[in-house]
């Protein structure tokens, strides 16, 4: 038997150090130089997907025709002056004045005006929402409201949709970094469509269950997602049944369920709250 | 082109055999005699994880050729100023920031295809024919022999990826392209893991047999480095 005696590396000098410091150092500071320039280089082409991605879920939500119009809201707050701000344009920078209505903390009005070109990131303030509003001419067509809930790993971004009266018609995921097979199961049709149909005082109330969701609902809301011809039938037949039952959680998923249900319940509520407020100052733009 | 063997402007550590071969040889050498994943059995459960389908193996094999010939021509360039020491986490540093830049461009340009192969483009960092390319290879070649070993590495890998991926996508799902071919129903087994692997070892016997059949009577045993890659 041989025994391979391991020989020891010669020890290394101070100098010897001090080039390896640099060496992994400079390997750093030039790949981040790199990122850098790919981030700035690609950061306008990665916005616009986005956009067109946000806008055909949008228009795909709530049903909406070409002849639709789409005015963004972005909420934004100014800590320093304890202010909400919202600022509205038509979405995706189509031509149109934007508006920019001012809230106190506590909902007073501290301002509004009327700005001639579309506004980019302002800066000093700190994104708080997004909302989406849906017009037919002149005539409210519904809105998607952005919402945000902490998942099991990440934070979960969704879109909710609802009709001129609160009512759900469509809630996805839009973001997840949680795990297939787990957290981002959520994202499943079958889940988010039990919020469809579904009142905002029903919405309100709504809890999470981890018992088996009932066989003939699973279907209905499977037919009901894949635009089946006889699933909205199906789905509204079995909403009277399940409407004052609690969401069912996804297997495997549970917290990110609960999350996603409050955060749905919040989001409808601050929303419903907002708009009886920023309503009237829209004008310009509805 | 020509890429006659010149000598470094610095002498690298150690010389593997001289003289460098062509381009032509050394694109030809990562395609057929050294494919990654045929050959050297290297990167194997990646290459079975996105195979299901030939977009999928296509998007990532890209994904790799990219990151391989630009790690191995940023060693090649650099490998004078890397301390030899610490030159597995530089070069580790080196594939992670262009799998970054390629993983950003294609979320920029290619967003439908990024959401279904974005996960395993991250895992690129870890596949072990790219470092193990670098170090046998870049580290001690001058930039154009580099390259094009890069290049046949990367083109052996997108090829290996998208004939698995048509492979397991007729017998698994009886269509190539999303275009269905194969009437009856398809054999769900080749789309699953365990049918992935069948699929490689079935190719990597029909290329054995067609390398064997090409060379006639001449005997060449095969020299597979093998590996345990990821």
């Amino acid at each position: 038997m041989t025994l391979h005696v391991i020989q020891p590396r010669p020890r290394l000098t101070g100098r010897e150090i001090g080039r390896i410091v640099l060496s992994m150092t400079m390997a750093c500071l030039v790949g981040a130089a790199v990122l850098g320039a790919v981030y700035l280089g690609t950061d306008r082409y990665r916005r616009a997907a986005t956009e067109t991605s946000e806008r055909e879920a949008i228009r795909d939500m709530l049903g909406l025709g070409a002849d639709a119009r789409l005015i963004e809201v972005r909420q934004y707050l100014a800590p320093a002056l304890r202010r909400v701000v919202y600022l509205a344009a038509p979405f995706g920078g189509a031509a149109g004045r934007a508006r920019e209505v001012i809230f106190t903390l506590d909902g007073a009005l501290a301002g509004e005006r009327s700005l001639s070109a579309p506004v980019a990131e302002p800066r000093g303030l700190l994104p708080l929402s997004r909302l989406f509003v849906a017009l037919r001419g002149r005539e409210l067509a519904g809105f998607v409201v952005e919402g945000r809930a902490q998942g099991y790993k990440s934070v979960i971004r969704f879109f909710v949709a609802m009709r001129p009266d609160f009512e759900i018609v469509d809630m996805r995921v839009i973001e997840t970094q949680d795990d297939p097979g787990l957290g981002a199961e959520v994202a499943q049709p079958w889940f988010r469509e039990q919020y469809v149909g579904r009142t905002a005082e029903e919405i309100a109330h709504l809890t999470v269950t981890r018992d088996p969701m009932p066989e003939d609902w699973k279907a209905a809301l499977i037919a009901f997602a894949r635009r089946a011809p006889d699933g909205p039938a199906r789905h509204l037949a079995l909403l009277q049944r399940e409407r004052r039952r609690p969401v069912y959680a996804v297997t495997g998923a549970t917290i990110s369920s609960r999350a996603v249900t409050d955060g749905v319940k919040n989001t409808v509520d601050h929303f419903r709250r907002r708009w009886w407020l920023l309503a009237p100052h829209l004008e310009g733009q509805l | 082109m020509s890429t006659a063997p010149q000598s470094p402007p610095t002498p690298p550590p150690t010389k593997i055999a001289s003289p460098v071969p062509s381009a032509r040889e050394l694109i030809l050498n990562g395609i057929l005699a050294e494919n990654p994943v045929f050959r050297l059995a290297l990167s194997l459960c990646p290459a079975v994880a996105v195979t299901t389908t030939v977009a999928n193996g296509l998007l990532l094999g890209v994904a790799v050729l990219c990151v391989q010939v630009l790690s191995s021509v940023t060693v090649s360039l650099a490998h004078g100023l890397i301390h030899p020491r610490v030159r597995i986490p530089v070069y580790t540093i080196i594939i992670a920031v262009w799998v970054s830049a390629i993983d950003m461009a294609l979320q920029a340009f290619t967003p439908a295809l990024y959401a279904q192969v974005g996960l395993y483009v991250k895992l690129i960092v870890a596949f072990a024919i790219i470092i193990s390319r670098l170090e046998i290879f870049a580290s001690r070649q001058p930039l154009a022999p580099s390259f094009f070993d890069g290049l046949g590495m990367g083109l052996g890998f997108l090829i290996a990826l998208v004939t698995i991926g048509a492979f397991r996508e007729l017998l698994g799902s009886g269509a190539i392209a999303g275009i269905p071919l194969a009437p009856g129903k398809p054999l769900l087994f080749f789309a699953l893991p365990a049918g992935g692997f069948f699929s490689i070892g079935l190719l990597m016997a029909f290329f054995n047999w067609v390398e064997r059949r090409a060379q006639g009577a001449r005997a060449k045993a095969p020299s597979p480095s093998g590996g345990h890659g990821v």
